[in-house]
C-alpha cells in the first residue's frame, strides 16, 4: 500500500495550524491582546519557542464575497475565527508540549477567548484542544526544509561576514587578500 | 488580472472636475514653485469664508485657452486634520484611507518609511507631521516677479479672513536642465494615462508580453474612474474612494522634504570610483541611478551616454528589464530600476504595474557649485510630490517593499544606495565581472517633514467650502 505523504511536513520541518471559533463578544479584546503584543523593544512571545522559523496568530472577520466575479451566494462565517500557524523544526508533539508550558500565559489570553479552550488553557488539555483544532496544510512551502534555525541563523551570519569581509578587501593585491582572508576566517 | 487583459471601452476623463498638475505635468513651465502649509485656528464657518476665496482661483486640468499657460496656477490639498478644520464630520473623514488619517509621521508608519535617526518626525521641520498642517497651497509662477505677487495675494487674503495662517513653507526651483541637485535630469520617467498621456506609452505604460505597452487606467492616479483592478469588472464598480462628494476626481498626494547632502555623496563616489573600474566616477554613479546624468538609461546605453538624448522625448523610458535579468549593464539595486522595475521581476509585470505613481517634485536650495566637495551649510534637496489612488499600495509599497528592502531583488539587506542610509551602514552590489561592492552608504538623503494629503476634485472643493460634505 502507498503511504500518503505528511502534507505538514517538508525536509525535518513541520507546518501547523489550527483554526478556533473566537467567543461571540471576544474579538476586540482578542484583537487588542494580540496588537499589544507588538513591541520594538521586546521579542514576541513566539521567541520563547527556539524551534520556530515563522509563526503567527491572525483573525479572520468573515469570508470576501465577490458576486462580481461569479460568486452565486453569498457565504458567511458564523463567527470570526482565530489562525494559528508556526512553521518548526522537528516533530509536532515535543513542540506542541513546549509551547503549552512556555506559553500558558499567553495561550489563556489567546486560546481563552475562544469556543472549547479547555478553562486551564495549557499542558496537557491545550494541547489536545490545539490537535483537535488542526487543519492539514494544502500546500506547505518552505524553501530550506532541511535547514533548522540554528543552521539558518549560522547561515545569515556567514552571509554578513562574507560580505563585510568582500567589501572590506576590495583592492588588495593577491598577496594581502590571502593574508586578510586567512585571518578572517582560518587557514 | 492580467496586464494584458481585454477593457471596456475607453473612459472619458472630466478635466474639468480635476486639479491641475496631477495628470498633465507643468513641470518645465513652471520655474518657481511654493508650497505652503495652512493652519487654521478657528471656527470652521470662519475658515470656508477663507477657502472659499482660495477654491474660486484653483487651477483645473482643463486645456489652456488659446494654449497659454496662466502667470502663475493654484492648487489645493488637505490633510485629515484639515478636513476635520472645515467640518467634515468624522463619519466622512473616516471614509478616508487609513494612511491618510494616520498620517506620514505615524511612528509605525515612520519606521517602515526609513524616518528614523536624523530623518525622524522628531527632527522635522517645525510644524510638518505634527498634525497642526491643515491646507497646502501649491502655487506656480512662471517668473519670480508673478510668484511674488501670487504670494502676497494668499498672505493679503490670510490676513483679511483671520485664524488662518502659514506655518511652514517651501520655495523651490527648477535648476538649469530640469536636474536634480546629484546632477542628474530627473522627473521624465511618468506613467502614461489613458485618455491623458497616451503618447508616452512606450516605456511610460504597462510592458505586454508581446512587446507593447497599454496606458493606465485612470483610476490608478485619479479616484472615480476605473483603476487597473475594476476595468475589466463586468459589474462596472469603482474602486474605493472617500465617500460623496468628496472622493470622486480627487487623488491622494505624499510630499515629503527630501534633503541631499550633495559634497558628501561627490566625496563618497570620488573615493569609491579609485577602486572602480579605472577609476570612472561618472559611470559608478550611473549605476547607482540606472541613467547617465542627461537621462540616458543604463540598460540601453551601458558605456556611455548618447549625447543626443532627450528627456521629453517619447522614446526616452522606451526600455525593459527582459534582455538585462543579470543586472551586467543597469544593476538590479539602482533607483530607477528598484523604484520601477518594469518586467524584471519576471510574471511579464504583473508583480510592478500596481505600483506607479506621478510625480511632481522639485528641487529646493541653491546649487552646491560643480567641484565644491565641502559642505557649504545650505539647505538643498528635493521637494518630493507624487500623486496616486492609493498612498500604501503606490508610495509605501515602492518606499518601503522596493527602495527600503532588496528581499524582491534578491539584494538581501541592500537598500537604494541613492537615498542612503541614516546611520552611514549598508552597500549596493554593482554586478558586474568581478562584482563591485559600493560602500560605504552614506547618509546622502535625510527627510526633514513630510505629509500625507488628499488633492479634492473641483465639486469637492465647492462643497468643501460651503459646507455641504456632511
Ligand atoms: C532625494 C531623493 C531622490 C532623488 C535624488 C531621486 C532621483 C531620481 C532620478 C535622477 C530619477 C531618474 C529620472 C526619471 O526617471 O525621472 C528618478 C526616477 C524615479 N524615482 Fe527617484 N529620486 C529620489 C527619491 C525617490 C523616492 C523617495 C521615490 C519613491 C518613493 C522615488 C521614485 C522614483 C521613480 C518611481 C522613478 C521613475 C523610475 C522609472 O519609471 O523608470 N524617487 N529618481
Amino acid at each position: 500500500m502507498l503511504r500518503r505523504r505528511d502534507p505538514n511536513v517538508v525536509g525535518q520541518a513541520y507546518g501547523f495550524q489550527a483554526m478556533t471559533p473566537i467567543r461571540p463578544g471576544e474579538e476586540d479584546a482578542l484583537r487588542a491582546y494580540l496588537e499589544g503584543l507588538y513591541d520594538d523593544d521586546r521579542p514576541s512571545p513566539l521567541a520563547k519557542l527556539e524551534r520556530t522559523h515563522i509563526a503567527r496568530w491572525v483573525i479572520i472577520t468573515d469570508f470576501v464575497n465577490d458576486r462580481a466575479w461569479g460568486q452565486r451566494r453569498a457565504e458567511h462565517l458564523e463567527l470570526p475565527y482565530l489562525v494559528f500557524t508556526s512553521n518548526f523544526d522537528g516533530d509536532l508533539d515535543s513542540y506542541l508540549d513546549e509551547l503549552c508550558s512556555k506559553l500558558a500565559t499567553e495561550a489563556a489570553e489567546v486560546w481563552g477567548r475562544c469556543v472549547g479552550c479547555p478553562v486551564q488553557a495549557e499542558g496537557a488539555a491545550l494541547k489536545a484542544y490545539l490537535k483537535h483544532n488542526q487543519v492539514d496544510c494544502g500546500l506547505f512551502f518552505t524553501p530550506y526544509g532541511d535547514a533548522t534555525v540554528p543552521v539558518v541563523k549560522d547561515a545569515l551570519a556567514q552571509r554578513e561576514q562574507m560580505i563585510a569581509f568582500a567589501t572590506d578587501s576590495q583592492g588588495l593585491d593577491p598577496a594581502a587578500l590571502q593574508a586578510a582572508f586567512v585571518r578572517e576566517f582560518g587557514g | 488580472m492580467a496586464p494584458g487583459a481585454k477593457q471596456h471601452p475607453p473612459v472619458h476623463i472630466d478635466f474639468g472636475d480635476i486639479q491641475g498638475d496631477i495628470l498633465r505635468a507643468y513641470g518645465n513651465t513652471y520655474d518657481c514653485t511654493s508650497y505652503a502649509f495652512v493652519h487654521i485656528d478657528c471656527a470652521p464657518e470662519q475658515a470656508r469664508a477663507w477657502f472659499s476665496g482660495v477654491v474660486d482661483h484653483v487651477t483645473t486640468a482643463n486645456p489652456w485657452p488659446r494654449g497659454e499657460k496662466p502667470l502663475t496656477t493654484l492648487n489645493v490639498a488637505l490633510t485629515a486634520p484639515g478636513l476635520r478644520a472645515l467640518g467634515v464630520s468624522d463619519d466622512k473623514v473616516g471614509s478616508f484611507s487609513r494612511e491618510f488619517r494616520e498620517g506620514m509621521s505615524d511612528a509605525a508608519r515612520a519606521v517602515l518609511l526609513g524616518d528614523v535617526g536624523p530623518s525622524a518626525p522628531s527632527q522635522w521641520e517645525r510644524g510638518l507631521g505634527t498634525g497642526e498642517t491643515h491646507v497646502l497651497l501649491t502655487i506656480n509662477a512662471q517668473q519670480p516677479v508673478d510668484h511674488k505677487r501670487a504670494l502676497g495675494k494668499m498672505k493679503a487674503a490670510m490676513k483679511a479672513a483671520g485664524g488662518v495662517r502659514v506655518i511652514y513653507q517651501e520655495d523651490t526651483e527648477m535648476l538649469p536642465g530640469a536636474r536634480e541637485h546629484f546632477g542628474y535630469a530627473d522627473g521624465f520617467a511618468q506613467p502614461a494615462v489613458e485618455g491623458a498621456t497616451e503618447r508616452k506609452v512606450r516605456g511610460g505604460g504597462i510592458p505586454l508580453q508581446d512587446g507593447g505597452w497599454r496606458a493606465f487606467a485612470p483610476g490608478e492616479f485619479i479616484l472615480g474612474y476605473p483603476d487597473e483592478d475594476t476595468r475589466v469588472d463586468p459589474q462596472r464598480r469603482l474602486p474605493n474612494m472617500p465617500a460623496d462628494p468628496l472622493g470622486r476626481s480627487g487623488t491622494y498626494m505624499v510630499w515629503r522634504k527630501l534633503y541631499q547632502d550633495v559634497a558628501l555623496w561627490r566625496r563618497t563616489m570620488r573615493a569609491a570610483a579609485k577602486l572602480y573600474t579605472a577609476g570612472d566616477e561618472d559611470l559608478l554613479s550611473a549605476k547607482v541611478v540606472g541613467r547617465w546624468a542627461n537621462g540616458t538609461p543604463l540598460v540601453t546605453h551601458p558605456d556611455a551616454p548618447d549625447d543626443e538624448f532627450h528627456p521629453s522625448s517619447s522614446q526616452a523610458n522606451d526600455f525593459r528589464y527582459d534582455d538585462d535579468l543579470d543586472g551586467m549593464r543597469c544593476p538590479l539595486g539602482s533607483h530607477i530600476r528598484r523604484s520601477n522595475p518594469r518586467d524584471a521581476l519576471g510574471w511579464g509585470g504583473s508583480l510592478s504595474f500596481r505600483h506607479r505613481m506621478i510625480r511632481r517634485g522639485m528641487p529646493y536650495g541653491a546649487v552646491l557649485p560643480e567641484g565644491v566637495m565641502e559642505d557649504d551649510g545650505v539647505d538643498r534637496g528635493l521637494v518630493f510630490v507624487s500623486f496616486q489612488a492609493s498612498i500604501s499600495r503606490q508610495f509605501e509599497g515602492v518606499q518601503v517593499q522596493w527602495l527600503n528592502a532588496g528581499n524582491i531583488f534578491g539584494l538581501g539587506n541592500d537598500k537604494d544606495y541613492l537615498l542612503g542610509d541614516p546611520f552611514g551602514k549598508g552597500k549596493m552590489t554593482i554586478q558586474g565581472k568581478p562584482p563591485f561592492l559600493l560602500s560605504p552608504q552614506e547618509t546622502f538623503v535625510t527627510t526633514r517633514g513630510g505629509e500625507y494629503l488628499f488633492v479634492p476634485g473641483m465639486t469637492a472643493l465647492a462643497a468643501l467650502a460651503d459646507g455641504t460634505t456632511g
